[in-house]
C-alpha cells in the first residue's frame, strides 16, 4: 500500500496556489490522475518519484518511509523503487533499444530483459537507435525500461499524448497485459478519457492542486457537455488544443478553429 | 637554408599534451558547472572565462610571478618536485592549460546544458547515480560539443604567442614554439624562414579545422 500526503506551493494555470494531495493507493491498483492542464498532475508524479521536493509531506510504501519532511527523511529518486515513463519517452539516443532496456537492469537479469522485450513487442527493432522509432514504439521501449527494476510504483506521465489512435491502442493493450501479469501499483496521468476508462480502476480528478473527485472508474460520470476554458493552436504538433475543466482534447481538424472560449462541446 | 622542424614539433607536442590535460580537467569541470546548483558557481565561471578577456601578457605576467623560484609557489615546486616552471616546457604546458581552459569548458558546458533534463531524470529514476548518468548518458550525447572543445583547445594552443613569450622565452628545443620562431626570424630579417613557418602553421590550422568540420557533420549520437 502506498500512502502519501504532499503539499507544495506551485504556479497553476489559474495562478499561484498550493498543491495539496492526500491519497492511499492499494497495492496492484491502477489510478488515473485527470484534470485540466496545469492542475498539478505531473507535479504529483514528480513528488512521488523524488524529482521534486515538497514543502511538507510524507510518502510511505509498504511501511517504508520514502519521504517525511518532519523527520527530515528524503530518499533521492535513485533509492525509490519507481519506474517513470516520461511524456517524451526520454530514451537515451546513444544506446540501442536493448541497451536502453538493459541500462538499469540488475546483474544477471538477461531473461527479464528478454521477457520485457517480448511482452512490450519491441523485439523487431531491438538493435535500432531510438531516433529511428515512431512515438508509439518509443513509449513501449520506455515502458520496458521503467519496469526492468521491477519497481513498486510505476508512474506514467501522459504516455499517449503524442500518439495516433492506432499507436495508443497498441500501447493500451501492452499496458493492460503488463499490469495484469505484474500487478505493479501504477499512477497514470492522462487527458484522454478512452485511455482512463480502458486502463484505470480508480479516477482522481485534480483542479488547481486539489482533489475534486475520487471515484471508481465505473462511477466516473460519462461526459455530456463541457465548457471550453482555453483553446490554442500548438505549432510543433500542428494541432488545435482545447482545455475544459476536466480534460484536454487535440485535433488537427481545421474545423476546430471555429471554437472559442465558453463554447459547450460534447465529447463522443 | 634547411628548415629547422623543431619549433613545429614542439608546437604540436605542446598542443597535444595541453589538450589531453584539458580533457581530463575540463570535462569534469564543465559537467559540474552545467549540473551544479552551487551558489558560488558564477565565481568559478568568471575565473574560468578570464583568459578570454585578458591580454595574454597579463596572464603571462602573473604566471611568471607565481612560477618564479623566488615566489611561494615556485619555491615550493622547486623544493618539493625539483620542478622549475619558468622558461621550461613543463611551465608552458601548465600555462597553456590555464589559458586554454575556457575553450574546452565552454563548449562542453553548453552541450551538456542543452540536453533535455528528462534524460538525466530518467536515469535517476532508474536508480543510477549522477556520476554514472554523466558518463553513460550525458557525455556520450555531447560528442559534437566535445569535438569542438578539443579542436578549439588544440588550435588555441598552437596560436599562443604572448603567454609563451612571457613564461617560456625563446629556448630552442624547450620553449621555442612556431609562433616564437616566426617572430624571432622576422626580427633577424629572415623572411623566407619566417614565411615557411607561417605557411606551415596556416596550412596545419586549416587542415585541422577542415577535418573537424567534416567529421562533425558525420558525427551521430
Amino acid at each position: 500500500m502506498i500512502e502519501f500526503d504532499l503539499t507544495m506551493p506551485r504556479l497553476f494555470s489559474e495562478g499561484n496556489g498550493t498543491l495539496t494531495v492526500q491519497l492511499t493507493l492499494e497495492t496492484g491498483s491502477l489510478t488515473a490522475l485527470t484534470g485540466p492542464s496545469g492542475s498539478g498532475k505531473t507535479s504529483v508524479l514528480r513528488l512521488l518519484s523524488g524529482l521534486d521536493r515538497p514543502s511538507q509531506g510524507r510518502i510511505t510504501v509498504d511501511g517504508d518511509i520514502w519521504l517525511d519532511t518532519e523527520q527530515r527523511i528524503k530518499l533521492p529518486p535513485q533509492r525509490r523503487s519507481v519506474g517513470y515513463v516520461f511524456q517524451d519517452s526520454a530514451l537515451f539516443p546513444n544506446m540501442t533499444v536493448r541497451e536502453n532496456v538493459a541500462y538499469a537492469a540488475p546483474a544477471g537479469q538477461a531473461s527479464l530483459i528478454d521477457e520485457l522485450i517480448d511482452v512490450t513487442g519491441i523485439r523487431p527493432f531491438v538493435d535500432q537507435k531510438p531516433v529511428r522509432l515512431s512515438g508509439g514504439q518509443r513509449q513501449r521501449v520506455a515502458l520496458a525500461r521503467a519496469l526492468v527494476r521491477r519497481p513498486q510504483l510505476l508512474l506514467l506521465d501522459e504516455p499517449f499524448a503524442a500518439l495516433d489512435a492506432d499507436s495508443s491502442q497498441a500501447l493500451r493493450t501492452v499496458l493492460l497485459d503488463l499490469h495484469r501479469q505484474w500487478g505493479t501499483t501504477t499512477v497514470l496521468v492522462s487527458h484522454y478519457e478512452t485511455d482512463v476508462r480502458a486502463l484505470a480502476d480508480r479516477v482522481v480528478q485534480l483542479q488547481q492542486g486539489r482533489v475534486v473527485r475520487d471515484t471508481t472508474v465505473a462511477d466516473w460520470p460519462a461526459r455530456s457537455g463541457e465548457r471550453i476554458e482555453r483553446i490554442h493552436f500548438e505549432e510543433p504538433t500542428q494541432q488545435w488544443v482545447i482545455d475544459t475543466a476536466t480534460s484536454q482534447f487535440r485535433s488537427s481538424n481545421p474545423d476546430w478553429q471555429r471554437f472559442s472560449v465558453g463554447d459547450q462541446i460534447r465529447i463522443q | 637554408m634547411p628548415i629547422d622542424w623543431e619549433p613545429i614539433w614542439l608546437t604540436l607536442r605542446l598542443a597535444g599534451i595541453t589538450t589531453l590535460f584539458l580533457l581530463l580537467l575540463g570535462i569534469p569541470l564543465a559537467g559540474w558547472l552545467a549540473l551544479s546548483r552551487f551558489r558560488l558557481k558564477p565565481v568559478v565561471e568568471a575565473l574560468v572565462s578570464l583568459p578570454i578577456v585578458l591580454p595574454p601578457s597579463v596572464v603571462g605576467f602573473y604566471l611568471l610571478l607565481a612560477f618564479s623560484p623566488t615566489s611561494g609557489v615556485g619555491a615550493w615546486l622547486l623544493r618539493t618536485f625539483d620542478l622549475q616552471l619558468v622558461f621550461s616546457f613543463q611551465g608552458l604546458v601548465v600555462a597553456s592549460i590555464l589559458y586554454s581552459l575556457p575553450f574546452m569548458v565552454h563548449p562542453v558546458q553548453a552541450g551538456l546544458e542543452n540536453l533535455p533534463v528528462s534524460w538525466r531524470e530518467a536515469s535517476y529514476t532508474l536508480g543510477q547515480s549522477p556520476v554514472r548518468t554523466f558518463w553513460r548518458v550525458l557525455l556520450p550525447n555531447c560528442k559534437p560539443a566535445l569535438l569542438t572543445g578539443v579542436v578549439l583547445s588544440f588550435a588555441h594552443t598552437i596560436g599562443e604567442f604572448g603567454l609563451v613569450l612571457m613564461i617560456g622565452g625563446n629556448l630552442p628545443g624547450q620553449t621555442r614554439v612556431a609562433s616564437i620562431a616566426i617572430y624571432d626570424e622576422v626580427e633577424q630579417l629572415h623572411f623566407e624562414t619566417a614565411h615557411t613557418y607561417a605557411a606551415l602553421l596556416l596550412g596545419l590550422s586549416f587542415v585541422i579545422l577542415l577535418l573537424v568540420y567534416a567529421i562533425n557533420k558525420r558525427v551521430t549520437i
